[in-house]
């Protein structure tokens, strides 16, 4: 599994001639390698058909090795010579040099791409996981632990973090939706990733800062964590708030399961942190961050679906008063629109 | 291993071996498109001569079967998938997928061609990205597009009732809701067989109910 994505060009040379590498047995490059390999069919180079990116460098790749090595005796000798010869030998020189090393500046810019790629295989430990753990973490995260005297254990994994942020995405899409909340500068989808996303990644390193400098044992990946999983409680209290318009019942809602979740990240902040000023920095912080998050993402996608509700359904508000009078039974929009008619036909 | 070097286990699956004995002629490379299944592929014999020249679709690796084997296993949700449908990356039924898609929203008053193709993309990306960390095998990016690409198929289903009723009543909750869990269910079978990723296939099938979920929002709204 190790070598698996090891890539054939992002081994430093001299891979050519050694053949393919640990999986062995290779029927095609034993032909290369045996007959004459400087030798290249041109014709079969523009057969691009189901080609990929990588079958291109890897052809390119192969016949640059090839180059070299059938090159590789003869090069110095013709070095010498092409001093000797002038200009004309100069130029032919000068060309493959150019062509040479504007490919060698291609293939670092492609490893150096592909590098960034195989980054990725850090991120693979934090997303080894089974349903069984997702659903056990989902529900620890709304209970506060007790014990607060030894560090409690912070599960470093980014699966459940990150499906519920993007849970949390779709809840607001959901939520701007049915509002038929506009955006002027930008687009709905944006702005629910943007939001989301940049409390969850800004928020963690803001708190990873705080706690660094208050001296709590915690490390990214789990405040990242902890601070995704902590998102569980947003996500349930913006599902039920966003499609039940009632005010009380969203304040209910942000105290208990805002707060719970908000209690269970303090709990497990505060066993980690020694010292009372630097606890009271990082759970105030947190604590205030955790919930006006909560009622910023609440007050701000659904307002227009507030207004209509106040005007529709107030209880509180006065009934109209009506004068009697008499009127015909032809209804008043019959009588207003030919009036209008009327009036522009004057 | 047909492909000289080419560490790409999950590209491995499937390729005929009668083909490389068919190379002789050469001693250059020969390209095989990685997803080649039909005999086709093997190109280097078809030369410059009109009468050898395959058919326009055998050229093109369309192959009207394989899409419709393919297309059935989406549609029967019990149906146990074969690992190996998915060897050969085809993405002609995926684009007709998206396309009428498009054209089912089309006629309910929509034109949103273009959110259709970017949310594929993003989302395809996005699975691509996970599934090569949650898998032990990786996965390339063809293949994630081709399974979810077929995938669509229901979602099509819920659009072209979307034209004549309203989706925003309960029963449009409800239909759409079973619409999206037939689509994720079926990506994230056809990705625990091919992957080989027993025991998560909810794990696999909630970012696909993620992603579908968007297609409907656009269907409903």
């Amino acid at each position: 599994a190790a070598s698996r994505t090891t890539y054939r060009w992002g081994r430093a040379g001299g891979g050519g001639a050694a053949g393919p590498g640990p999986a062995g047995a290779d029927t095609v490059s034993a032909p290369a390698q045996g007959g004459g390999s400087a030798v290249i069919d041109m014709e079969n180079m523009d057969d691009t058909s189901g080609s990929s990116f990588e079958d291109m460098g890897e052809m390119h790749q192969r016949m640059k090795e090839e180059e070299e090595e059938a090159e590789g005796e003869a090069g110095a000798g013709e070095e010498e010579d092409g001093e000797f010869l002038g200009m004309k030998g100069l130029r032919g020189q000068l060309g493959r040099q150019v062509a040479d090393q504007m490919w060698q500046v291609g293939k670092r810019q492609a490893s150096r791409a592909f590098s960034l790629y195989a980054n990725i295989d850090i991120l693979r430990p934090y997303f080894d996981v089974e349903p069984v753990q997702v659903r056990a973490r989902l529900l620890e995260s709304m209970i506060p632990v007790k014990m607060i005297n030894f560090p409690q254990k912070i599960a470093g994994e980014l699966y459940g973090p990150l499906m519920l942020v993007f849970t949390l995405v779709a809840i607001l899409l959901h939520g701007m939706k049915t509002s038929d909340t506009i955006i002027r500068e930008g687009t709905l989808m944006g702005t629910a990733i943007g939001t989301c996303f940049g409390y969850w990644l800004g928020v963690s390193s803001f708190m990873y800062f705080l706690a660094y400098l208050c001296n709590a044992q915690i490390t990214m990946v789990q405040m990242l964590s902890l601070l995704g999983y902590g998102l569980f409680g947003h996500c349930i209290t913006l599902l039920v708030t966003y499609n039940i318009h009632f005010h009380s019942l969203f304040y209910i809602f942000w105290l208990v399961v805002g707060g719970l979740s908000t209690l269970r990240m303090v709990a497990v902040l505060v066993s980690r942190t020694v010292g009372h000023t630097q606890r009271l920095i990082l759970c105030g912080t947190l604590a205030a961050l955790h919930m006006l998050f909560l009622l910023y993402l609440h007050f701000a996608y659904h307002k227009v679906v507030e207004g209509i509700l106040d005007t529709l359904e107030g209880p509180n508000m006065p009934p109209f008063q009506r004068v009697a009078r008499d009127i015909p039974v032809v209804s008043n929009a019959v009588l207003n629109t030919t009036a209008k008619a009327i009036a522009l036909t004057l | 291993r047909p492909y000289g070097g080419y560490e790409y286990p999950q590209q491995g699956g499937f390729v005929p071996p009668d083909m490389m004995q068919q190379q002789q002629p050469y001693t250059g490379q020969i390209y095989q498109p990685t997803q080649g299944y039909t005999p086709a592929s093997a190109q280097s014999f078809y030369g410059s001569n009109f009468e050898d020249e395959p058919p326009l679709l055998e050229e093109l690796g369309i192959n009207f079967d394989h899409i419709w084997q393919k297309t059935l296993t989406v549609l029967h949700p019990l149906k146990v998938a074969d690992g190996n449908i998915m060897n050969e990356t085809d993405l002609a039924g995926p684009m007709v997928f998206c396309l009428a898609f498009g054209a089912t929203l089309l006629l309910a008053g929509k034109i949103q061609f273009g959110y259709v193709y970017g949310i594929s993309a993003i989302g395809c990306l996005g699975m691509f990205c996970l599934l090569n960390l949650m898998s032990m095998t990786g996965v390339s990016f063809g293949c994630v597009a081709s399974v979810l690409g077929y995938c669509l198929l229901p979602m099509i289903l819920l659009s072209s009732f979307a034209i004549l009723f309203s989706l925003q009543g309960v029963m449009g909750i409800v239909l759409t809701a079973g619409i999206i869990g037939w689509c994720s269910f079926s990506a994230s079978k056809i990705f625990i067989s091919a992957l080989a990723m027993e025991g998560q296939q909810l794990l696999v099938a909630y970012p696909c109910a993620l992603l579908y979920g968007v297609f409907a929002l656009i269907s409903i709204f």
